[in-house]
C-alpha cells in the first residue's frame, strides 16, 4: 500500500524536523514493514510553468515553432517546439536543462540539453503531456502533437510543476503482508493514528456528516444474508456528471498508487483510501425497479461483465442486484450495468459492510482481488460506514455544490461491538519483564483509541472499534500493543534461567548424525539432498511398487506426483546427473519416505500414512567387486562405529533394484533393517548410467538399535608375542571364505582375509584365498614345536572341512 | 719433509671439506690415516731420519693424523645433518597423496552447529515427521480456516485428502510450527526444545525461492518467560553461525501463532549497516520471524495459557547458509551436485 506523507499532514501535524527515514524507521520497528520511500517530486525536477510571449515559424522546418518564453528567470528563453497547439500568452510546461523526459521508443528517460534544432538554438523543451507524466493532470486532444496547456490552470510563470500538481510529495510504500492484521490501517487516517501513538501527537478528527439523511426519501435496501452483510448504505445524488477531479485529488490519488478516472469514481477511492471504507458508485438509472437486494446469488447464475464476458456464480457468492438481477459481485468487483459512464446524470452511492470469510471463498473462486476486497477481507467494521458518508457528502457538495441529495436507506443488521478486554497490571509486568508506569501504559493505549479505566490492579480496555473484527480480543493483543509501540528494541535482553534437570540424552538422535559423519567423514561419502517427490522414471528404474505410494494433489510437475517410498529412485538420479563430471564417487542421503499406512503421531484422531527415516546411499566405481565390497565395507564398519547393534549379512529377500546374484540384506533380531547390493543392470539402462558400476545399500535407520553408551570392553594386551602365518590355499570356487573364517575362530587369535586370486596357475573351478592368522599361547612363548602343531592343526581343519590344499610358494 | 707434511696437511683438509658424501669421507679417512696412507708411509720412514728431525717429523706427523680425524669427525656431524635420504631432484610442489574426504550437506553442518549450541544450553532436539494433517499444520497454530496458506496454491496437499478438512487433510508439511504442539502433548510443559526440518511450499522457484527448504526453529514454554529472552536465543544463534556477535533488531511482525508475533533483522553483513544492494540499503536483514505463543496454540497442546507462556524463533537455514558461504541459488542445495557439495569440505 502506498501512503503519501502530504495526505497523511491533512490529519496529523507532524514536527517539521522529523524526516520520512525517521518515519518509515519507527513504522517498520513498531507498527508495519516500510519498503521504500519515493520522493515524488524527483521525476519532475527543472520542469517549470513558462509562457509563451512571442513565437514564430522555423525558417527551416515546418512543423516547428520558435517561441520566446518566459521562465520566470530572468531574459525570456529561445524554445523550439512543434506543439500543435502554441499560442502567444500560452502557459506551457518547461523543461530546462538537466531535466528528463519520457520519449516515445526510448526506453531509458532522455536528459534535457541545451542544443540546436535545424541551426537554430533551443534552450530547453516545451513539453507533451505523456513525456512528462502528466497524461493525468493536463490530458490534450491532440496526442501526436498535443502540448500541456496551462492557461486556464491557477499557476504562475516560474512555478515548479511538482509544486502545481501536489506532487512534492514522499510517498512511503508498505509491506502489504504486514498489514494483514490491520484492517484499520488500510486508510491514511490509520496510519495517521498510529503515528500519533508513536510521537505522541493527536490527530485531527474527521469531519461530521453535513447532510440530514432523515430528511431524504427511503431508499428501499433489502439484505437476504444478513450473515455476510451487517451493513448496507444506500445513497442516491442526482446532478452529477463525469468531470476531471481537481489536481489535489488526482495527486493525492496518484500518489496513493491510483490512477484518477473521474470526479465521481475519484471520490470513492479517495474515500476508501483516506478510512479504508470501500465505496461504490452505481449509474442510478441502471438500478432497475429502484431497489437493492443483497443475497446470495443461485446457482449458475450469470453476472455479465464490461466487456460482455459472463461470470459463471455459485450460490455462495454475494451479490448486489437490483430489482431485476445481479449488478456486482458485493464488496470485489461491479458488473457491466453499475457503470458510470459519460451520459452519466445521478449515481447510487454504496457504502456498505461485507463479512471477510465468504467474501474470500468468492476472491479465491474467481482469483479476483481489488482494492475493495483486500480491504473487506482484513474484516472493516460496521461503524466505519459513517466515516465514508461523511466524508462523500462533503466532497460530493464541493466538487458537484449544485448536486441533489435525493434519497437515503440504511439498512443496518448488525453493528460491530467494541472488544472489551481485561489486562491485569500484573500480567503487563511479567510478560514485559519490566514494570511500566500506569501514565505511559494508558497514554498508549489512549493515542491508539482504546478507552481505558483501571482498578484494583486490572486495566479494562475497550478496543478501537475498527480493530474489533478480530485484531483485538485478548489481553496478548493489548500486550502486543504496548511492546511494540514502546519498542521491543528498547527491552534489554534478559538471559534466561538454566534449570539443571537431567541430561538430554537422544540416541536417536545421536545415532543419525553418527550415521552421517561416519560416512562422510570416514568413509569419504558426500551427503546430498533430493526432493521427497520422485520422478516416475526413476522409480520404475529401481522396480518400486507404487501401490501404496503417496501422492500429491498438485504435484511441482506431472511426473513427479508419487512422493518417495525409498531413497533409491533419487539416489539413482543423482548418480545419473553427476556422471557428466564424475567417473568415480560416493553419496549418501538420510530422509524419511513414506507409504500408505497408519501411524498415529500425536493423536488417535489424525492417521498419517507410515514414515520410515531412511539411509541411503551409492558407490560408483569402474569395477563391480570394489562398488559392492566398498559399501559392504562401509555397512560392516558402521555398526561399531556408530555405537548401534550390529547385523548380520545374509540372503533373505532380495531388494527390487538389485542384481540378481549381488545382494545381501542387513538382518537385525531375524528382521531385514536394510539392503546392500549392485544395481540391477536394467536399472542402469532405465536411468542412463553407463560404463561404470554402483553398488547400493538401503538401510531403515528407525530399526536400528542405538546402544544407549558406548559397549565395547577392553581386551588385555597379549602377555606372550603371537605369531604370524599367512597361508595360501587353494580351494572350490564354491567355498566362501566365511565359512573358512567360522571353522577358524577358535584356534586362532585373529584372522585377516588378504587376497583372493584366479588365474593362469590356477586350474578351472578353483580359486586361491590368501590370509593371515595370529596364533598364541596365553602360558608362554610359543616354540617351533608347538607352532607347527598348532598350524598343523589349522591346516587340517582347511583340509578336512573345506578340502583345500596348500599352494606351494 | 716438513714441507711435504704441510702439504699433506692442506691437501687431506682439502679432501675432507670438498666432500658431502658420508662414504667418500670413509675413503677419504682411510687414504689420510690408514695403513697405506700417505702419513703412515711418513711415520715408517722416520727411522731414516736424523734424531732431530725424527723428532719434529713424527711430532708433526701425529699433530697432523689427529688434525684429520678431529675434522673428519666434524665433518661426519656437518654431513648427516645436512644428508637426505632422496638422492635425486625432489619436485615439492607435487600435490600430497589424496585423503579420502566426504562432506556433509552444508545445511546439515548449519543444523549440527545450531544443535551444538542449543544442546549446551539444555534444549532438546524434537523430530517432526515430513508429513502433517491440516489440523497440526494449520489448525492448532490458530490458522484462520479461510487462511490462503491452505490453498493447494500454497501447500502441497496430498491426493484424494485435499478436499477434507482437519486431521484427514494431509500434506507435506508447510512449516515446522506444527511440531511445537506435538511436542507439548507428547512431553507437556515446561519445554526447551529446538526441531529442525525441511518444509515444502507449492512455490515457483527461482535462485531465492525453493519448493523444498530447510527451518529451524526454538521454543521455550514455561511459567515465567518474558519475550525479552527470546533475544538471547537469537543471538545464540547468529553468533554460533558466524562465530562472532552480530547486531540484531527486533521489530512488529504478524504470525497468526503468535502474539505478539516480531520480526528479527540481523545487521547485514556485506555492507556492516551501512547499506547496499544486498540488504537493499537498509543495513539490515530478515532473518527469522518469532513471537510469543498466541494463547490458542498453548491451548491445543492442552496448556493453560494462564499459566503459561513462551516464544519461538524460527530461522530459514537455507538462506543463513547462503550468507555463510555466499552461495546466490538457492536451488543448489536440492540439486545433489557434487561440483557444489564438494565445496563444503
Amino acid at each position: 500500500m502506498k501512503v503519501s506523507l502530504n495526505w497523511l499532514k491533512k490529519y496529523i501535524d507532524l514536527p517539521v524536523d522529523l524526516t520520512p527515514e525517521q518515519i518509515a524507521y519507527d513504522l517498520t520497528m513498531r507498527t508495519v514493514e516500510v519498503d521504500n520511500i519515493e520522493y515524488t517530486a524527483a521525476k519532475y525536477h527543472d520542469i517549470i510553468v513558462g509562457k509563451v510571449v512571442n513565437m514564430w515559424k522555423h525558417p527551416n522546418a515546418d512543423t516547428l515553432n520558435i517561441c520566446i518564453t518566459d521562465i520566470g528567470d530572468g531574459e525570456p528563453k529561445q524554445i523550439i517546439c512543434g506543439g500543435s497547439n502554441l499560442y502567444e500568452g500560452e502557459k506551457v510546461v518547461v523543461c530546462k536543462p538537466g531535466a528528463e523526459v519520457y520519449w516515445h521508443g526510448e526506453d531509458k528517460m532522455v536528459e534535457i540539453k541545451e542544443t540546436k534544432m535545424r541551426g537554430q538554438y533551443s534552450y530547453g523543451m516545451i513539453c507533451a503531456p505523456s513525456e512528462v507524466f502528466l497524461e493525468d493532470f493536463f490530458p490534450v486532444e491532440d496526442k501526436e502533437r498535443g502540448i500541456c496547456d496551462l492557461s486556464d490552470v491557477d499557476c504562475y510563470v516560474g512555478q515548479p510543476i511538482a509544486e502545481l500538481i501536489g506532487m512534492d510529495d514522499v510517498v512511503l510504500e508498505i509491506e502489504n503482508k504486514s498489514l494483514t492484521n490491520r484492517p484499520d490501517m488500510w486508510g491514511h487516517y490509520g496510519i495517521a493514528r498510529e503515528l500519533a501513538a508513536i510521537y505522541d501527537l493527536e490527530v485531527k478528527p474527521l469531519p461530521e456528516c453535513d447532510l440530514d439523511v432523515k430528511s431524504l426519501k427511503e431508499y428501499p435496501v433489502e439484505i437476504l444474508s444478513p450473515d455476510r452483510c451487517p451493513r448496507y448504505m444506500a445513497l442516491e445524488i442526482g446532478n452529477v456528471y463525469v468531470k476531471d477531479s481537481p489536481t489535489w485529488m488526482k495527486a493525492a490519488l496518484y500518489n496513493g498508487g491510483m490512477r484518477p478516472i473521474n470526479a465521481i469514481v475519484d471520490i470513492t477511492n479517495y474515500v476508501m483510501m483516506a478510512v479504508g471504507q470501500p465505496e461504490h458508485a452505481f449509474d442510478r438509472t441502471h438500478v432497475e425497479g429502484e431497489k437493492i437486494v443483497v443475497r446470495t446469488a443461485k446457482q449458475g447464475e450469470k453476472l455479465l461483465l464490461l466487456n460482455d464476458d459472463f461470470l459463471e456464480l455459485t450460490d455462495d457468492d454475494l451479490v448486489i442486484c437490483d430489482a431485476v438481477d445481479a449488478m456486482a459481485l458485493a464488496g470485489i468487483r461491479g458488473g457491466k450495468k453499475d457503470s458510470i459512464l459519460p451520459e452519466t446524470t445521478g449515481v447510487l452511492l454504496e457504502i456498505a459492510n461485507f463479512t471477510a470469510p465468504g467474501l474470500r471463498r468468492t476472491e479465491n473462486r474467481y482469483g479476483e482481488k481489488t482494492d475493495a476486497s483486500m480491504r473487506y477481507e482484513k474484516g472493516v467494521d460496521t461503524e466505519r460506514v459513517n466515516l465514508g458518508l461523511a466524508m462523500s457528502v462533503q466532497l460530493f457538495k464541493e466538487f458537484y455544490p449544485e448536486c441533489e441529495f435525493v434519497a437515503y436507506g440504511d439498512n443496518y443488521v448488525e453493528k460491530t461491538e467494541r472488544a472489551v478486554i481485561k489486562v491485569p497490571q500484573q500480567f503487563l509486568d511479567d510478560r514485559l519483564g519490566k514494570v511500566i508506569p500506569r501514565e505511559t501504559i494508558e497514554q498508549i493505549l489512549r493515542k491508539l483509541e482504546y478507552d481505558v479505566t483501571f482498578e484494583d490492579g486490572v486495566y479494562t480496555c475497550v478496543a478501537p472499534i475498527d480493530r474489533s473484527t478480530g485484531d483485538v480480543s485478548m489481553k496478548d493483543d493489548v500486550l502486543g500493543d504496548l511492546a511494540r509501540i514502546l519498542s521491543y528494541d528498547s527491552f534489554e535482553p534478559t538471559p534466561m534461567k538454566m534449570r539443571f534437570e537431567h541430561a538430554v540424552n537422544q540416541p536417536d538422535w545421536n545415532l543419525q548424525r553418527g550415521l552421517r559423519e561416519y560416512l562422510a567423514f570416514r568413509c569419504g561419502f558426500n551427503e546430498i539432498f533430493t526432493y521427497p517427490w520422485i520422478d516416475e522414471k526413476f522409480i520404475n528404474a529401481a522396480e518400486i511398487d507404487k501401490t501404496d505410494a503417496v501422492k500429491l494433489a498438485t504435484p511441482p510437475a506431472p511426473e513427479l506426483a508419487y512422493v518417495r517410498q525409498s531413497l533409491v529412485p533419487g539416489c539413482i538420479e543423482a548418480v545419473a546427473k553427476n556422471l557428466r563430471y564424475f567417473d568415480t564417487f560416493k553419496i549418501f542421503e538420510m530422509a524419511q519416505c513414506f507409504e500408505v499406512g497408519e501411524y498415529h503421531p500425536s493423536t488417535q484422531a489424525e492417521c498419517l500414512p507410515a514414515h520410515r527415516m531412511m539411509l541411503t546411499g551409492a558407490v560408483v566405481s569402474k569395477d563391480a567387486r570394489d562398488a559392492f565390497f566398498t559399501v559392504k565395507g562401509a555397512a560392516e564398519g558402521m555398526v561399531r562405529t556408530c555405537q548401534m547393534e550390529g547385523y548380520e549379512f545374509k540372503q533373505v529377500q532380495k531388494p527390487s533394484w538389485a542384481d540378481s546374484k549381488v545382494w545381501l540384506n542387513l538382518v537385525l533380531n531375524g528382521e531385514i533393517v536394510g539392503s546392500i547390493g549392485l544395481l540391477k543392470v536394467s536399472a542402469m539402462n532405465a536411468a542412463g548410467i553407463k560404463r561404470v558400476q554402483v553398488g547400493v545399500f538401503e538401510i531403515n535407520v528407525d530399526m536400528l538399535k542405538p546402544l544407549p553408551s558406548r559397549d565395547n570392553v577392553f581386551q588385555h594386551l597379549p602377555l606372550y608375542p603371537l605369531v604370524e602365518q599367512d597361508l595360501s590355499v587353494l580351494v572350490d570356487e564354491s567355498v566362501k571364505w566365511g565359512d573358512i573364517k567360522e571353522s577358524l575362530k577358535y584356534m586362532v587369535k585373529d584372522i585377516e582375509f588378504i587376497e583372493e586370486y584366479r588365474g593362469k596357475q590356477i586350474p578351472a573351478g578353483k580359486k586361491s584365498l590368501m590370509f593371515r592368522v595370529w596364533i598364541g599361547d596365553d602360558k608362554g612363548t610359543m616354540n617351533a614345536k608347538q607352532i607347527d602343531k598348532k598350524m598343523g592343526g589349522i591346516i587340517k581343519i582347511l583340509q578336512k572341512q573345506h578340502r583345500a590344499s596348500l599352494r606351494e610358494e | 719433509m716438513l714441507k711435504r707434511l704441510e702439504e699433506i696437511l692442506q691437501n687431506g683438509l682439502d679432501k675432507i671439506e670438498q666432500t658431502d658424501d658420508l662414504n667418500v669421507l670413509q675413503d677419504i679417512r682411510r687414504e689420510l690415516t690408514g695403513k697405506k696412507g700417505e702419513l703412515t708411509e711418513v711415520l715408517k720412514s722416520l727411522g731414516t731420519l736424523d734424531p732431530e728431525m725424527r723428532k719434529s717429523v713424527g711430532m708433526k706427523a701425529n699433530e697432523i693424523k689427529q688434525i684429520f680425524a678431529d675434522r673428519i669427525k666434524e665433518r661426519e656431524v656437518e654431513i648427516a645433518a645436512n644428508a637426505s635420504v632422496i638422492d635425486e631432484e625432489l619436485d615439492l610442489t607435487l600435490p600430497g597423496k589424496a585423503i579420502e574426504e566426504g562432506a556433509l550437506h552444508p545445511i546439515t553442518q548449519m543444523c549440527d552447529d545450531l544443535n551444538d549450541a542449543f544442546l549446551s544450553m539444555g534444549f532438546e532436539i524434537f523430530n517432526e515427521d515430513d508429513i502433517s494433517s491440516e489440523q497440526f499444520a494449520f489448525d492448532n497454530l490458530n490458522f484462520p480456516p479461510d487462511h490462503p496458506a491452505r490453498q493447494s496454491m500454497d501447500t502441497y496437499w496430498l491426493e484424494g485428502t485435499e478436499d477434507k478438512r482437519g486431521n484427514d487433510r494431509l500434506c507435506l508439511r508447510p512449516h515446522l510450527t506444527g511440531g511445537s504442539v506435538r511436542y507439548l502433548l507428547k512431553y507437556g510443559a515446561p519445554a526447551r526444545f529446538v526441531y529442525p526440518g525441511r518444509v515444502y511450499r507449492n512455490e515457483t522457484t527461482d535462485a531465492r525461492h525453493e519448493r523444498a527448504f530447510y527451518q529451524y526453529e526454538a521454543l521455550i514454554v514455561d511459567r515465567d518467560v518474558t519475550f525479552a529472552s527470546g533475544k538471547v536465543m537469537i543471538n545464540t544463534i547468529l553468533e554460533k553461525v558466524f562465530g562472532r556477535k552480530i547486531r540484531t533488531r527486533m521489530r512488529e511482525g504478524f504470525f497468526p501463532f503468535t502474539e505478539p508475533g516480531y520480526e528479527i533483522d540481523m545487521e547485514c553483513q556485506v555492507c556492516g549497516g551501512k547499506g547496499c544492494r544486498v540488504c537493499g540499503h537498509s543495513g539490515w536483514i530478515e532473518v527469522m520471524p518469532g513471537g510469543v505463543i498466541h494463547p490458542n496454540v498453548l491451548r491445543s497442546a492442552n496448556l493453560d495459557p494462564e499459566e503459561w507462556t513462551g516464544f519461538y524463533v524460527n530461522i530459514g537455514l537455507d538462506r543463513l547458509v547462503m550468507m555463510r558461504y555466499g552461495v546466490d541459488d538457492v536451488r543448489l542445495f536440492h540439486s545433489a551436485d557434487l561440483r557444489f557439495l564438494k565445496q563444503f569440505k
